[in-house]
């Protein structure tokens, strides 16, 4: 177990590593940010000033090991728009991205588990017609389209909900269903297979033979089983909705982590790039590792494999 | 205007340089002019909320750090104040946080004079020495001129200050009164500074204008409070801009009264304003579009030949532009360059007459046209770019559209011709302030920082430097209107249209026409002075 997980922290601090490599060259590849920092009818000595100022003058190997360096420390550096630590910037957002990314995961949760169970006891009936439909909207309507028209109605002309921003749990549902719905249409459409592999199962047909009910089978033995892998997809929509709702909160103004990264792409704000793209990752590779960790402690087989 | 006693200018003759600038700004000012205790009569009242149009960046907070866009200045009317600036129909020259300022006739020194009782934020007055320190500290868009072309900072007494030159420096008033040009007659607290540094100064920004800044989410959001010392009355209480990168969301808010001005309405959203009767558009006529054609000096350009510049200047349907892109609310005139800048020269519209056009082109030995490797507008106003590309194919001429990012086309524009080879149109568009100069000296001079060697006029060249070089007014006149002529009688640089900078007014803001609340249009796309601004009685009542 001890060589399993040190290989898989090695495996992780690698994928880190190309991740710092690749997303400091390629927001250097985009070109100098110093012309968006200043006037187009900017003076070359401006430029160069603000070149100076930031360090862009300096050769990228010099430039990578002082974000290496920042990267732990924990700073990630210093904004360029803000002027301000990345680290203070992302962990200020990272709570309103919490919020609405939890209350877009309990959204896809009360329409996609339901839907996809129904969808699956009911197969090719009307409800699973039904759901099939909400799934196909869901994965193919863009969800700044689906953001726009709710604000329209809800906000416009229905004058129920606000418009945008952050306030109170009234803000919070436009987002949050606007968000939630493609995730939603896939935990639907998972729930549904998974449970139908599940009912075609030989304990399932045994518990039906011992003459259980057909709820406590449903509940007991059917539904525990197949939501593993729902829960696992969930998961890593979470850690997705945290970090890259980037369309949902421009449309809705809400400051989050996507908002941020939106902002750092759009002013060329290397640091604030890095910063986020390295948070993320860093989120997304300690999740990996600790599931991992937990399927190599639960099933010695995959412990013992390569 | 009135020479206070205590001014030791007795070696200054007193003229102006660049016109009546301080007597007709002051004249001009009148009906706005308060005093402190004038101030004190209004109680402001109600809540105000502006859409931003994108993020807002922390650095627009602090006036030492300038980067000359006409982004920042936004902020710095509401939070900062400056010696001069430019304020409602004056460009550059009125007195601010200046009572009186004089610029002496050899443009080698000039004098500033505070108003008395003048208040930072923090209740510390605005004093002498916080103007040298904020000069002397400037490191923002222009501040390498000043430090070049600045003896020294010499504090007269306890309101005055006398700034020196090593040479004559003309433009000086002018560069330090337009805020969307330069933040270095922009005063913070100098103590203050020091004592937070610059990123805490950007945390809590202290300054001495009509608005102190009570709360932020950096990027987000700024909550402001009236600053009831202001030397001028503040009319509305608590102040709020937004950043909402989305013009669907932000006409939302105005339309539900969340918000009361939003900047940019985009063309596909202008109609909706125009039929909703609670809303006023606020069309600010902007930036000018031109057409460039890098390279033109190459005997093998098909734009070396003056005849065919003339047949695409004569091609274009500028005022179908103008519809198609800002609704018809912009500006087709002749000049390149912005006719709220000194010394522009009028220049009447250009016409379109595409039987001639064709005439022209046949005469240049195209009758059937050629080919333009690329149109390359400024990014992102591509649709403006296709638009040219269309019109030019009807005298011939077929082109292709190219689109690039913003960062990259202002690379290649400070990388000279050897980034756009072949024959190539560029769609040039700009916006800067204060005075004709600074347009040709980026856009046109020989190793401009946009035109680098595009264009290279030896002659022109030549005759911007006998008027840089130049302390007569008159001269100075001469040059600017005979450069800018031969520009555009050579058709080096075909003008397009100047575009509208679209923003929105709510209902309850007091106002009959746009103007009375962005009434600084002619120098700024955003509603100073935003203490003139005011709630009608019921919305200031709202709680």
């Amino acid at each position: 177990m001890g060589q399993f997980m040190i290989r898989r922290t090695l495996y992780a601090l690698v994928t880190l590593f190309i991740l710092s490599l690749t997303i400091f060259t390629v927001v250097r590849l985009t070109g100098d940010p110093v012309t968006l920092l200043a006037e187009p009818g900017a003076r070359a000595e401006d430029l160069d000033r603000v070149r100076a100022e930031w360090g862009l003058d300096r050769p990228w190997p010099i430039q990578y090991l002082a974000f290496a360096q920042n990267i732990f420390t924990g700073q990630l550096g210093k904004s360029f728009n803000y002027q301000m630590p990345v680290s203070t910037l992302y962990f200020q957002r990272l709570p309103n991205s919490l919020e609405l990314a939890f209350a877009a995961t309990l959204i896809s949760f009360f329409i996609g588990i339901p839907a996809g169970i129904i969808s699956a006891v009911r197969v090719n009936s009307g409800w699973d017609s039904f759901g099939k439909v909400v799934a196909l909207l869901g994965l193919s309507i863009p969800g700044f389209w689906l953001g726009l028209v709710m604000i329209l109605t809800f906000s416009v002309w229905l004058h129920w909900l606000p418009t945008s921003g952050q306030g109170g749990w009234r803000n919070l549902i436009m987002p949050a269903v606007a968000l939630g719905w493609y995730f939603a249409a896939s935990l639907l459409r998972l729930t549904r297979s998974s449970m139908l592999e599940v009912l075609r199962s030989e304990y399932v047909k045994l518990a039906r033979l011992k003459g259980l009910p057909g709820y406590v089978v449903l509940a007991v033995h059917a539904f525990k089983n197949a939501l593993i892998p729902v829960l696992t997809l969930a998961g890593v929509n979470l850690v997705v909705m945290i970090n890259a709702a980037v369309i949902i909160e421009v449309i809705f103004a809400w400051p989050g982590i996507g908002r941020l990264l939106y902002e750092g792409i759009f002013q060329r704000d290397f640091p604030l790039v890095q910063g986020v793209v390295m948070e993320a990752g860093i989120m997304i590779v300690v999740i990996n590792l600790i599931v991992d960790v937990l399927y190599a402690y639960i099933d010695p087989r995959i412990r013992l494999t390569r | 205007m009135t020479q206070e006693t205590n001014v030791p200018n007795a070696k200054l003759t007193r003229r102006t340089v660049l016109g009546t600038a301080a007597a007709a700004a002051t004249a001009l000012a009148t009906p706005f002019m308060r005093s402190t205790r004038a101030a004190g009569a209004v109680a402001p009242k109600g809540k105000m909320v502006l859409a931003w149009h994108s993020n807002i960046a922390t650095r627009w907070l602090d006036p030492q750090q300038h980067d000359g866009t006409a982004s920042g200045d936004n902020f710095l009317m509401a939070l900062h104040d400056a010696l001069i600036k430019n304020f409602r129909e004056v460009r550059y020259d009125h007195p601010a946080l200046a009572e009186r300022f004089e610029f002496a006739e050899d443009a080698k020194s000039a004098w500033f004079r505070l108003r008395p009782g003048i208040k930072f934020h923090n209740g510390t007055p605005v004093a002498p020495e916080d103007v040298k320190w904020s000069y002397e500290h400037y490191r923002g868009a222009s501040g390498e001129v000043f430090r070049e072309k600045t003896q020294g900072v010499e504090i007269i007494d306890n309101r005055t200050v006398r700034f020196h030159f090593k040479e004559p420096f003309l433009d000086f008033p002018i560069l330090l009164g337009t805020a969307n040009v330069c933040g270095a007659g922009w005063i913070v607290p100098a103590k203050y500074y020091e004592t937070v540094g610059q990123d805490g100064f950007l945390q809590k920004p202290i300054g001495a204008g009509p608005y102190k800044l009570v709360s932020q989410q950096p990027g987000v959001k700024l909550e402001f409070e009236a600053f009831e010392d202001y030397y001028r009355p503040v009319h509305v209480k608590n102040l709020t801009m937004v950043s909402v990168p989305e013009a669907a969301t932000r006409l939302a808010m105005l339309e539900r009264g969340e918000a009361d001005i939003m900047y940019f309405v985009p063309g596909e959203l202008i109609d909706r304003v125009k039929n909703n009767p609670k809303l006023m558009l606020a069309p600010v006529v902007s930036g000018n579009w031109w057409l460039e054609f890098p390279g033109f000096q190459d005997p093998k350009s098909p734009f070396h030949d003056k005849r065919v510049r003339q047949a695409v200047s004569l091609a274009i349907d500028r005022d179908a532009i103008n519809q198609a892109e800002s609704g018809g609310m912009g500006q087709v005139d002749g000049n390149w360059i912005n006719d709220d800048v000194e010394y522009a020269l009028p220049w009447p519209k250009l016409e379109r007459n595409v039987a001639k056009a064709k005439q022209l082109m046949a005469e240049a030995g195209y009758p059937n046209g050629f080919n333009v490797d690329w149109v390359t507008p400024v990014p992102n106003y591509y649709s403006r770019g296709e638009r040219v590309v269309a019109q030019l194919q009807s005298i011939g001429i077929r082109a292709r559209l190219q689109v690039m990012e913003r960062g990259v086309f202002q690379k290649k524009m400070e990388g000279g011709l050897k980034e756009w080879p072949g024959v190539q149109i560029i769609m040039n568009a700009t916006r800067i302030g204060g005075t004709w100069s600074n347009w040709y000296d980026s856009m046109f001079k020989c190793g401009g920082f946009q035109a680098r060697d595009f264009f290279c006029v030896a002659e022109l060249d030549d005759k911007f430097k006998q008027y840089l070089a130049s302390y007569n007014a008159n001269e100075r006149r001469n040059l600017a209107e005979q450069i800018q002529r031969e520009i555009l009688e050579n058709y080096y640089f075909v003008p397009v249209f100047r575009h509208a900078f679209v923003n929105a007014i709510g209902p309850r803001i007091v106002g009959t026409k746009w103007q009375d609340v962005f009434p600084t249009y002619l120098t700024s796309g955003y509603p100073y002075p935003w203490e003139d601004i005011q709630l009608k009685e019921t919305a200031a009542a709202e709680k």
